[in-house]
This record gives structure tokens, C-alpha cells and sequence, in this order.
């Protein structure tokens, strides 16, 4: 390691690659398709992390952004559901309900510059800039402060890729995934230049949909589209050694990579099937339907049914004392929550057991919102996805999705000091020590 | 289904908690609710008329507005209540008592407190002329299960306004409107976006 003299002021800067799992990264890295990315693992500081319960990216980025649990930050999921209705309602950056460590920056005078981070939008003041990530929608409403928009619309920042074409065009996924990733790059070569930043990001969400969509193509040498994932990620560890390169040349730190950081938000598994809850629940008497061919969990006949799911793995009990139709008494929560979570984990599929965790509302969350948590939170094993929808009838359904995100197995990278075996919501304390001693 | 809760803003003096219970109540106001204040300083000058600032007189202070939020709540009534509450028990205290409570921490930092300072009480504290003054030389305990933390130095004023109606909708105080979350045709785009990553 080399060791700086004359140091500036400190500063931070992290690198999301959204959905990639620690044991790939190593592969990549030890396979020489991530040469850069290897030369900063190499010395140590790489480990594996949890992801929130559940791992998807509104939870997991929020209580990385927040330093806090879901009770605390109150984004359980990309939907909630309505206490009177049972309608389902998307929760938006308004919801966070604690400020963020980059707010907390800003009390200290530290500015921030964050790029594509999911479950920020719309986009609100912070103490620096922020461009928000999935599932922004327009980029008008994506960028703090304004005066940053039309230097994003002349470079022709992208937000996402078509998610909604990939599925038919895999090609065409793979352009739009390289299109994208250069404006996500000019945008943050943009940021670290106008920004007078202490604490700077940008997330990759790309890697996220290659896996959902092309895992096979990722995992498996002899895939027609192999050697073109893996251009994929040399790209992306050019961007990684980039901005390495340029964070050290601001001599930010006493040794070389102390305050760079690199992580991800969840991991990513191959998928066998999707597993249903709402047709297992259906299917084991707990829940019933009003209508024949239910579009959301606004279609449950309240009276008759005792639970039912959201995604990715979240059950609630129909508790009286809970929602305004509940036919569950206070008294039976419990009981009915061991039955079920018994029966979930002895769940299998052609022999193999397909739920690997099933949390209980009090060991996944802690916070003042925690009554708003679901009862249940199920885990799938790597391969089964496990699902809310309220459509068909098989609880075990093939997907046109090749990967599924996993819990235990996001990464992290950095010499700051964080628990050997961390979960999303600890790096906070660490970039906030390290940028306000 | 009961429509009262209690709305409860505790922080240091000039922590911005009677600009935001305002700012708060007429939104509520605005969607037909029910509302009472119960501002801090308004309510030394008749209900706790008399009481100084020991800790036993801070405490029958706080425990008196809690008693009066708690008939309030339970006749439909929306209170907000806009104490410095220094004390965190006190405030359990007055949580239980009400059940639906949400607590409101109006956090910010004790220099941009003084640079405020509207009625110069934190110049008179500094300078000892004010004794047994909150956050100078009386404790103030932060809550540690506040159902919304606003930071007032650094937080624009609508942002905290929105966070807090933003959580009274999410715990289903107050109906969800389409004014501060999606629109019916940004509903329907993430719902898509969602859909096309198998996400709903």
C-alpha cells in the first residue's frame, strides 16, 4: 500500500453495482475480467453483507442511505398496502422518514454528489446534488438541484434501460445496457467535476437487470451471450479503475483506498421457479379471493381470508387491530404465524426445500414503524422467487427471468471500519465518522 | 375506525416545532379534519399558568398537555401538540396514555439555535441571566423512537412538512391523497416499470 503525505481534506467515494452477488465479484475479479476491481480487493476489506429484508433495491438503498432499519426508515418495499382498501400504494422518497446520512453530512458542512441512487424519487434537496435511480420516472424530477438538468439532457443521460423490451430482445438489452452505462459515466465525470463534493456516488443499476435477464449469460461460459456480459463488466471495472484513478489523484485519503468504497445492494441467484404466495396461501386455506381473477390483493374477500402476500416475500395477517377489514383476532396472531411459517419451511419443490428463512415481524425490524412491517418475511432458497403476485393458480411457476435476487450475499468493500459480517444499513456510521472526525 | 391522534413536536426552543405544527395543521385543516394546538408557550400562560421550570414543574406541565391531547384524541379530534418536552419518559408516559401518538423530533444543532434565537433566550442562557434553560443548562433527552426526525438546520421547510404528512398517511391517520405521492398516470408507469422487473 502506498502511504500519502500531505493530505487534503477527507473524502468518500462510493461505487453501487446494484444486484452483484460477493462470490461473483471474486470470480470476476480472480478471472481477470475485473483487473482494476481486483487490484483493490486484493489487500483485504472485501466481505460478504446482508441485504434488507426483503433484499430489493428500495429497502436495501434506503437503509443504506439512512443508516437504519425499515421500522426506522419506513420503506418496507416498492408497495404498501392500504390499511382501509387494501389498494396498493408506492411509497416515494417523501417516505423515508429519517434523513439520510448525506442530510446528516450536510449539518457537518460536507457536500454531497449522489448519481442514480435508487428510492429517491422524486428527487429533494440534499447538501450537494442527486440525481435519483430507479423508479424515477422523468428526469425533470430526478435532478437536485435544477440548474444540473440540462447539462444531464444534452448528454442524453438515460435513467434505466427498457426494461420491457429485454425480455424479447436480449441483444438489444445488452446495447441499451452499454448505452446506458456511458451516460451514467459522463454524468458522474460531470458531477465529480462541478460538485465541490466531500462525499460522492454513483450506482450501477445495470448489473441488476443483466441478471435478471441474462444470468445464464453471466454465469455460463459456453452462452452465445457470455463473452458479451462480460464486456459488460470489463466496462464497468474500467469505470471502477477511473474513478480510483482521479479519487487518488485528489490525495483524499493517508493510504491508498481509504475512503473508497465499493458495494452492492443484494446478491443475485439463478431462478428455477417462481414461488407464489398468494396461491400457497390460497391453496392452504388462508386466503379467498372476491373475484375470479384478482389483479391485486385489493381483490381478497377480507372476511374469509387470514393472510396474504406482497412481494417479494412479505405476509401479512388480516389482523383486526391492523386493517380495517381483518377477521384475525389479536389472540390467534401468534399461533397463526408459527403454523405458517412451519408450513413454508417444510415447502418443497421436486424434493428440494424452497424457503431457506422465514423472519417473524420482530426479528426482521426494529423501529417505531415496525407495526407497519409485514407479520412474516420468507426467504427463498437460491432458485426459488418467491413472489406476491395474485395472478394463476400454481404455486410453483416458470419464469422468463434466468436470476432472482438473494439476501445473504451482497458484497462489501472497504478499508473504513464496519462489522466483519455487516448488513446494508452499517456502512453509513462508518462514512459519516470518517468524513466528520 | 377512530379519526383523533395526537401529533407531537418535541425539540429545543426555536426548533422550529410551532412554525412546523402550523404549517401542519393546515394542511389537516385543509382536509377537513378536526385540529387543536396546543402551542408550549401559549399553554404557560393559562392551563400551566403558575408552573416554573424544575423538572417536577416541566413534568406536570408536559403530563398536562398529554391529558388534554389524550380527551382530544379520543373525541376524533387531531392534536398537535408543540412542547419542548425535554424528558423521554414524560413523553412515553403520554404515548401510552394516547395510543395513537406520533412523536415529531425537531432536531438541530445548538449553533444554529443560537444564530435564531427569536426572542434572545439562548443569548440570556448563555450569559446566565435565564437559569435551568433546555439544551444550555437543563438536559434534553432525543427520542429514540420518533416516528419522524426533522432536522431543521439543514431540512427546507416543505420537505419536513411532507415527511410528516407523508408518515400520518402511511399509518393511516389520514387518507392518502394524490397531491403529495403519484399521480393516477405515474401510478400506472410504475406499476409497469415494476411489473417489466418482475418487481409486482
Amino acid at each position: 500500500m502506498l502511504f500519502f503525505r500531505g493530505r487534503k481534506k477527507r473524502r468518500v467515494c462510493v461505487v453501487g453495482l446494484d444486484g452483484v452477488p460477493f462470490g461473483l465479484l471474486k470470480r470476476l475479479a480472480e478471472e481477470s475480467v475485473m483487473p482494476r476491481t481486483a487490484g483493490i480487493i486484493r489487500e483485504g476489506g472485501l466481505r460478504k453483507m446482508r441485504a434488507s429484508l426483503p433484499p430489493v433495491s428500495s429497502v436495501s438503498w434506503s437503509c443504506f442511505m439512512t443508516g437504519a432499519n425499515p421500522a426506522e426508515h419506513g420503506i418496507f418495499g416498492f408497495t404498501d398496502v392500504s390499511r382501509d382498501s387494501y389498494q396498493l400504494r408506492f411509497p416515494t422518497f417523501a417516505d423515508v422518514a429519517v434523513p439520510t446520512f448525506w442530510d446528516r453530512l450536510g449539518e457537518r458542512g460536507r457536500r454531497c454528489a449522489v448519481i442514480n441512487q435508487p428510492a429517491t424519487y422524486p428527487a429533494r434537496e440534499i447538501p450537494g446534488a442527486l440525481v435519483s435511480g430507479f423508479v424515477a420516472l422523468q428526469l425533470q424530477k430526478s435532478v437536485w438541484p435544477k440548474t444540473h438538468l440540462s447539462a444531464l439532457e444534452r448528454m442524453g443521460y438515460r435513467i434505466d434501460v427498457d426494461a420491457r423490451k429485454a425480455a424479447d430482445d436480449p441483444d438489444g438489452l445488452l446495447d441499451d445496457l452499454e448505452a446506458t452505462l456511458k451516460r451514467r459515466r459522463m454524468a458522474a465525470g460531470y458531477f465529480w467535476k462541478q460538485e465541490a463534493w466531500d462525499y460522492f456516488q454513483v450506482v450501477v443499476t445495470g448489473t441488476d437487470r443483466l441478471h435478471h435477464f441474462l444470468w445464464k449469460a453471466v454465469e455460463r461460459r459456453e452462452d452465445p451471450r457470455h463473452q458479451r456480459a462480460m464486456d459488460y463488466y470489463r466496462r464497468i471495472d474500467d469505470f471502477i479503475g477511473g474513478l480510483w484513478d482521479t479519487f487518488h489523484e485528489g490525495r483524499s485519503a493517508d493510504r491508498e483506498g481509504e475512503g473508497f468504497m465499493l458495494l452492492s445492494d443484494h446478491g443475485f441467484s439463478g431462478l428455477k421457479r417462481d414461488l407464489r404466495l398468494n396461491a400457497w396461501l390460497h391453496d392452504n386455506g388462508y386466503l379467498e379471493y372476491a373475484k375470479e381473477d384478482p389483479a391485486s390483493v385489493a381483490d381478497i374477500d377480507p372476511e374469509r381470508t387470514r393472510a396474504f402476500a406482497l412481494d417479494p416475500g412479505r405476509i401479512h395477517i388480516n389482523a383486526r387491530e391492523r386493517f380495517a377489514g381483518g377477521c384475525v383476532d389479536a389472540s390467534e396472531v401468534s399461533a397463526l404465524r408459527e403454523e405458517m411459517a412451519a408450513k413454508l419451511r417444510a415447502l418443497k419443490f421436486e424434493g428440494e426445500e424452497a424457503v431457506a428463512h422465514v423472519f417473524t415481524r420482530e426479528e426482521a425490524f426494529h423501529g417505531p414503524k415496525q407495526g407497519l412491517a409485514a407479520d412474516l418475511v420468507a426467504i427463498g432458497r437460491a432458485g426459488f422467487d418467491l413472489k406476491g403476485t395474485t395472478k394463476g393458480g400454481e404455486i410453483f411457476a416458470e419464469s422468463h427471468f434466468q436470476g432472482m435476487h438473494t439476501w445473504d450475499d451482497a458484497f462489501l468493500w472497504t478499508l473504513l471500519p464496519v462489522p466483519e459480517s455487516p448488513d446494508i444499513s452499517e456502512p453509513a456510521a462508518a462514512i459519516l465518522d470518517w468524513l466528520t472526525q | 375506525m377512530p379519526k383523533g391522534f395526537t401529533l407531537w413536536f418535541t425539540g429545543l426552543s426555536a426548533s422550529g416545532k410551532s412554525t412546523l405544527a402550523e404549517r401542519v395543521r393546515d394542511i389537516l385543516l385543509e382536509r377537513g379534519m378536526k385540529v387543536e394546538v396546543l402551542d408550549g408557550d401559549e399553554v404557560r400562560t393559562n392551563l400551566s399558568k403558575g408552573l416554573g421550570f424544575s423538572k417536577e414543574d416541566r413534568d406536570t406541565n408536559i403530563r398536562r398537555i398529554g391529558w388534554v391531547c389524550h380527551l382530544l384524541t379520543r373525541n376524533d379530534v387531531v392534536a398537535v401538540a408543540a412542547a419542548i418536552s425535554p424528558y423521554r419518559a414524560i413523553r412515553d408516559e403520554n404515548r401510552r396514555l394516547i395510543g395513537r401518538f406520533v412523536e415529531v423530533y425537531c432536531q438541530c444543532d445548538l449553533d444554529t439555535l443560537k444564530g435564531r434565537d427569536p426572542k434572545g433566550l439562548y443569548e440570556k442562557a448563555l450569559n446566565g441571566e435565564i437559569k435551568n434553560f433546555t439544551g444550555v443548562s437543563d438536559p434534553y433527552e432525543a427520542p429514540e423512537k420518533a416516528e419522524v426526525v426533522v432536522n431543521t438546520a439543514s431540512e427546507d421547510i416543505d420537505a419536513s412538512v411532507n415527511r410528516i404528512i407523508a408518515t400520518l398517511e402511511q399509518l393511516s391517520y389520514i387518507p392518502a391523497t394524490d397531491g403529495r405521492g403519484y399521480n393516477e398516470e405515474e401510478e400506472e408507469s410504475i406499476k409497469q416499470r415494476l411489473k417489466d422487473l418482475g418487481y409486482i
